[in-house]
């Protein structure tokens, strides 16, 4: 498995474009241990995109795309929204769904994948905004979450509807005012974490952006656990610096406000002890080979 | 006129570890290491200038980037 399978037949190597052979020959595809350590000197799996400059959801989008545990044999579900922008430039498979669809989407595609390939593990991951997520898909995001379908869903939480210009989200702060939703929000931020705690997720994080590492490690677990226990939720605050009034380079200390103590995205996570003994054993396993390779 | 990331190569110790910019660029294979040299260097076509490597680096009192029109 690996980078066999974007290798580029010789006789076209010549007319293939140089973002293409650069992935062929830079990218991590394969690579057990990839992570965001690899980012600055290897091909990342995501390309020029149309977010604006300055964009958390940018940054979010490159350190999950480093942190992907298989790449090669992932297929990413999104939805309407900022984050479509990206998913054509993204270099693993991908389906688009319908606004709010994307969690019956996803089912329906790890259902096939696990019949067409059963010998084969193939990891699916949605990752959509909070409008998406929240609002007007969570009957899907829910129902997918009560059958236990085995895949992980990201939520890019930016609190409003960004690419529509500003709307009230569900997950949007009470008494916050935007653009579009000028009179100020007048009930809570829905408690997603919670609820999917409650609804069959194996396994659930609120963080932000800001650390790289911390990303890279919730990321790998949610897709393994999602691979054997069940559902996985990860709710990653990427504020909109547009429609919240920051500058292009005020996305990170606006993410650092966010997750101090008491603030709401302080990190926190949700692990059922089946999914804990899970995480246990694989970081066993992880030491057992590292001793082995060293006393070799 | 368009703003644009340059690094100094004098300026950056990204031979001593620092990949704070390349951590924090929202833009992708934006700012690479020169493995030779060591240093990190912007990909001008790809930057946006949003100034979020000025940020980052100015923070950890390295000083290296600065912004230059085009
Ligand atoms: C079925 C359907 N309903 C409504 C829309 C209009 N629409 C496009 S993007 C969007 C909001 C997206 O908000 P969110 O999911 O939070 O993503 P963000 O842009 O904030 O990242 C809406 C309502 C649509 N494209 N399709
Ligand atoms: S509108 Fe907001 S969320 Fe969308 S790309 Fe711009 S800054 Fe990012
Ligand atoms: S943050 Fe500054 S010192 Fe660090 S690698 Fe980037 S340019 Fe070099
Ligand atoms: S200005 Fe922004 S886009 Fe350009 S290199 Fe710096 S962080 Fe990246
Ligand atoms: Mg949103």
């Amino acid at each position: 498995m690996g980078k066999e399978k974007i290798q580029i037949n010789e006789e076209f190597w010549d007319i293939m474009p140089d973002d293409y052979k650069d992935l062929v020959t830079h990218s991590t595809y394969g690579k057990t241990d990839r992570g965001w350590k690899d980012v600055g000197s290897s091909t990342e799996l995501i390309a020029e995109h149309s977010l604006c400059a300055g964009c958390p959801e940018s940054i979010a989008f490159r350190h999950i795309m480093a942190s992907i545990p298989a790449p090669e044999d992932t297929v990413m579900v999104g939805s309407t929204g900022c984050t479509s922008l990206v998913f054509p430039m993204v270099a693993v498979h991908n389906i688009h769904s319908l606004f709010g669809n994307q969690n019956a989407v996803a089912t329906g595609l790890k259902r096939a994948l696990n019949v067409r390939f059963p010998d084969k593990t193939k990891d699916v991951i949605v990752l959509a905004g909070d409008g998406a997520t929240v609002d007007i898909g969570l009957d899907m995001t829910l129902q997918s979450w009560f059958r236990g379908e085995k895949f992980t869903t990201i939520c890019f939480d930016n609190e409003l509807y960004a690419n529509t210009g500003g709307q009230e989200s569900g997950l949007m702060q009470k008494g916050f005012v935007a653009k579009m939703a000028p009179v100020g929000k007048k009930f809570e931020k829905v408690r997603l974490p919670e609820i999917a705690r409650e609804s069959g997720c194996a396994y659930v994080a609120v963080l932000t952006t800001s650390k790289p590492s911390l990303v890279e490690k919730v990321v790998r677990q949610a897709v393994l656990i999602a691979r054997e226990i069940g559902p996985t939720y990860l709710q990653i605050y990427t504020p909109c610096i547009l429609e919240i009034g920051k500058q292009s380079m005020e996305g990170l200390q606006e993410m650092r406000d966010a997750e101090s103590a008491g603030e709401r995205f302080k990190f926190r996570e949700y692990v059922t002890p089946e999914a804990q003994a899970f995480i246990d054993e694989v970081a066993a396993k992880k030491k057992a080979e590292k001793l082995a390779s060293t006393s070799n | 006129m368009y703003n644009v990331a340059e690094i100094s190569e004098e300026a950056c110790v990204a031979n001593k570890g620092c990949r704070l910019c390349i951590m924090y660029c929202p833009e992708a294979n934006c700012i690479l290491m020169n493995d030779e040299k060591k240093v990190a260097y912007v990909v001008e076509s790809r930057c946006k200038g949003c100034e979020l490597c000025v940020v980052v680096c100015n923070a950890a009192k390295h000083s290296a980037v600065a912004m230059v029109s085009r």
